[in-house]
């Protein structure tokens, strides 16, 4: 038996559109205290790692822990036909395997969607020590990326103890965006040496574009040619986190 | 199994131009495949998934597989599209593209041929809306995993270019060599292969129960039999030489060759490529089930649009009207089609394909319900030129392409998968493909059948031939003719009714109604043919034969300014068929 409930249908779009992004057919592990996924993209390049506890939750039963994979934009697609502040109720029928969504409000509306067999890969989080780790408002990292987007498809990502530094170079163009200690947009900085890795620009935007709209603080980790670590700062005890695996500039 | 594997051998055999060094690295590789996996390699080295009668093509648009590329690589679409413009190879840039990869990712997991054949399967299987983002997906988690030269491939295989010219015969080959015993055993695994037309299934058989597993194998309803070829031979002589003195000569009709299987109250139709056409034939398919009296049988025939108005012969190009997705319901009613059928190779538990032709006619002719729209093909036994000749000018006359002359022996079985000289096509070297319209007299009429009872279906026309002052059948119209122009005909021509044959018309047919020569319509034909039936300019051409004008259509113009004298005259058509004259190419 699993169910669960929440007012706004917003949180639950914001949730999927983020998922949605990096994985086609999500496996969700539906335990007691409440929702977790971890997933890779098909090219094994980013990584979701997200945990919503119960408590964020109107309502939220779940009395065995269980799997249950779903397509992601369909559920989406059922999910943007509620408007805000219309209630979703997601409920998974035993007998069935079918996932049912309840969207009430204006008027009521019952879908139903099939359950797709579930991923038993696990996927471990990487571990890696990071030497930076910078707190930014999600809306000025955002900001930024754009800024780089304009001039290339990747960019470098360096930081000092005074300043993070991301640094685009295209054919013709090139951009240097510096968040400063002090700046409104960086709001915390910590370099134990100076580091610097680069990444791919479309991943990096599709994810924090998708990620923006839970949270307002993004917290980046890295180190000199490692994977890249983003935490979206969830409410509650909520968890949004994204890796991202660098490219390797040879020449 | 490891993919890389494949990818070796692939290498090897695109090195080399010897079919015999490709045949043994395709036993190496085969040797070396597990035997739950043979199918599958198999096909894969053809570049399939499946036998090409189930109709699933991987269908990947190179544009596509460069975005994988590109987000797998870590490389910009430009860069990759610049490099494809150069190597013109889709797997040469993916290999030098993935071996500078720039893009690190989590971790790599060795690609098994199992992997790698299931993920291409979900590719080729996904449809519908966010299919391409669902392939782009799987293709870049193939890629991500894949060396240079397993992604060169591998891009080849989901683009449709991997042709390693790897023939079905090498193949076979390769698999007597490595599961049947040595290669004399291929005639064994080819007859299964001829009988089924799937490689992978045949593979699969050798492979688990070897050549007495193999030999066992039947034909089986819903297994297409590849189909047996004619030679082509231009003069009746070499014909009937060929074919020890005399023949069955068979109409060899315009239109799609079809073997259909049956059992019970299921029907699939196959076209000669041996893909599924069912669904272009719904009309078809209820005709099989009333009419094919067997409870499984596998037959084969000649699917031919037709008239029904005149009961006339439809040329291919309307048939094709029939090959579409959508409006198949419109497309019936517009385009109906009759089934002649020809050859059974498959009744009720007995396989005929061993069983001389006359036998297997025989076969057909009891399992066919007649009906107006399945008939079995026309045919007669000659055992002369000058038969052969006659038979030909009236098939082509009838709307055929000309003659099919089949073998009568012992040896002449149905040969699967092979083209021999037990069949032989009889088709004309040259056509004369008309341009102008002509006038003709109306001679006589023929009465109407289905919508057209109580009308006239037909008339029957002729040319004006001025050395005798007479008037010389050349066609049979009954096309173009409006609602209009069927009640105006019988008020226009009535007046000219004659109780026989008017002593000025030249003709061997027997009109239901005869006129004397008057009316003038004006008619566009497909082309002006030999005939054995009609008179116009008897002679001038080839002995014995006159012309007839194919395909006639009234144009809706009647010529009442002109007298039956002021017609197109018999020497006119004589010129317009050596005007236009044109060799045909062999199609």
């Amino acid at each position: 038996m699993f169910k669960l409930k929440v007012t706004d249908a917003k949180l639950l779009r914001d949730m999927a559109t983020a998922i949605s992004i990096l994985v086609d057919e999500a496996t969700f592990k539906i335990e007691p205290d409440g929702l977790k996924l971890r997933a890779m993209d098909p090219s094994r390049v980013a990584m979701i790692d997200f945990e919503w506890p119960k408590t964020i939750f109107e309502e939220y039963v779940c009395n065995e822990p269980t799997k249950m994979c779903i397509n992601i934009s369909e559920l989406l697609k059922l999910l943007k036909r509620a408007s805000k502040d219309e209630a979703v109720e997601l409920s998974l029928d035993d007998k069935t395997g079918r996932l049912q969504v309840k969207i009430t409000g204006k008027y009521s509306r019952d879908f139903t969607m099939p359950t797709l067999e579930a991923s038993e890969e696990e996927v471990p989080t990487p571990k890696i020590a990071f030497n930076v780790k910078a707190k930014t408002t999600t809306q000025g990292l955002s900001q930024a990326i754009e800024d780089a987007q304009l001039v290339s498809d990747h960019v470098r990502i360096e930081a000092d103890p005074e300043k993070l530094v991301l640094n685009a170079a295209g054919d013709l163009m090139g951009a240097t965006i510096t968040l400063q200690k002090g700046n409104d947009a960086l709001l915390e900085l910590e370099a134990k040496e100076g580091s610097k890795a680069t990444f791919s620009l479309s991943y990096l935007a599709e994810i924090i574009k998708a990620a923006s709209a839970t949270s307002d603080i993004a917290t980046l980790e890295f180190s000199t040619d490692m994977p890249i670590r983003i935490d979206f700062q969830q409410q509650k005890e909520g968890k949004l986190t994204f890796f991202l695996a660098p490219r390797i500039e040879t020449d | 199994m490891n993919y890389a594997q494949i990818a070796d051998a692939y290498e090897k055999i695109e090195a080399t131009p010897k079919r015999l060094e490709m045949t043994d690295l395709l036993v190496e590789l085969l040797k070396n495949t597990p035997v739950n996996l043979i199918g599958k390699v198999v096909y894969l080295t053809q570049g399939k998934l499946y036998p090409d009668f189930e109709g699933i093509e991987m269908g990947i648009a190179e544009k596509l597989a460069i975005k994988a590329l590109a987000r797998v690589s870590g490389s910009r679409e430009s860069e990759i599209e610049e490099d494809l413009k150069k190597s013109g190879d889709i797997g040469e840039t993916a290999q030098a593209f993935i071996a500078k990869k720039k893009q690190s990712t989590f971790f790599q997991k060795a690609l098994t041929v199992q992997r790698v054949y299931e993920l291409l399967d979900k590719m080729a299987k996904t449809s519908g809306s966010g299919a391409v983002d669902s392939k782009m997906a799987l293709l870049s988690g193939l890629l991500s995993d894949a060396s240079p030269k397993e992604a060169k491939y591998i891009l080849r295989t989901v683009t449709g270019s991997l042709r390693l010219g790897i023939a079905d015969m090498t193949v076979l080959d390769a698999l007597a060599i490595a599961y049947g015993g040595g290669k004399e055993t291929r005639e064994f695994i080819e007859r299964a292969y001829n009988i089924s037309s799937d490689l992978g299934k045949v593979a699969n058989i050798v492979a688990e129960k070897g050549l007495e597993g193999i030999k066992k194998y039947k034909v089986e309803v819903f297994e297409p039999i590849r189909p047996m070829l004619a030679e082509r031979l231009a003069s009746p002589e070499e014909i009937l030489d060929k074919l020890g003195g005399k023949c069955v000569a068979e109409y060899k009709y315009d239109g799609e060759r079809i073997q259909l299987h049956k059992k019970g109250n299921e029907v699939v139709l196959f076209s000669r490529r041996l893909e599924k056409i069912s669904n272009q034939y719904p009309d078809a398919i209820e005709l099989v089930k009333k009419c094919v009296n067997a409870e499984e049988a596998i037959l084969e025939g000649e699917c031919v649009a037709m008239d029904l108005e005149t009961g006339e012969m439809r040329p291919f190009q309307e048939l094709m009207h029939r090959r579409r997705k959508y409006g198949i319901e419109q497309a019936m009613v517009q385009y109906p089609v009759s089934l002649f059928m020809f050859d059974a190779l498959f009744v009720d538990g007995e396989d005929l394909t061993r069983e001389p032709y006359l036998v297997r006619r025989k076969a057909l002719e009891q399992v066919i319900v007649k009906s107006d729209k399945i008939i079995l093909a026309k045919n007669v036994k000659v055992g002369n030129v000058k038969q052969l000749e006659e038979f030909f000018e009236e098939a082509i006359e009838d709307g055929c392409e000309g003659l099919m002359c089949k073998a009568i022996g012992k040896e002449s079985v149905y040969q699967a998968g092979a083209r021999g000289w037990q069949w032989i096509k009889y088709k004309r070297d040259y056509k004369s493909e008309m341009t102008d319209t002509v006038d003709l007299v109306v001679v006589g009429a023929f009465h109407g059948r289905g919508k057209r009872a109580g009308a006239y279906g037909a008339l029957l026309l002729a040319t004006y031939n001025k050395e005798k002052d007479t008037f010389e059948t050349v066609t049979k119209c009954g096309t173009g003719f409006t609602d209009k122009d069927l009640a105006i005909f019988p008020e226009m021509l009535q007046r000219h009714e004659i109780p026989r044959k008017h002593s000025r018309v030249q003709s061997t047919f027997e009109a239901d109604v005869w006129f004397e020569p008057a009316v003038v319509l004006e008619i566009l034909g497909a082309e002006i043919t030999l005939s054995p039936i009609h008179l116009c300019a008897m002679d001038s051409i080839r002995k014995g034969s006159g012309l007839a004008i194919r395909f006639p259509r009234f144009t809706g113009k009647y010529r009442t300014d002109k007298a039956a004298e002021d017609a197109t005259t018999s020497m006119e058509i004589v010129e317009m068929y050596r005007g236009q004259l044109k060799k045909i190419g062999e199609s």
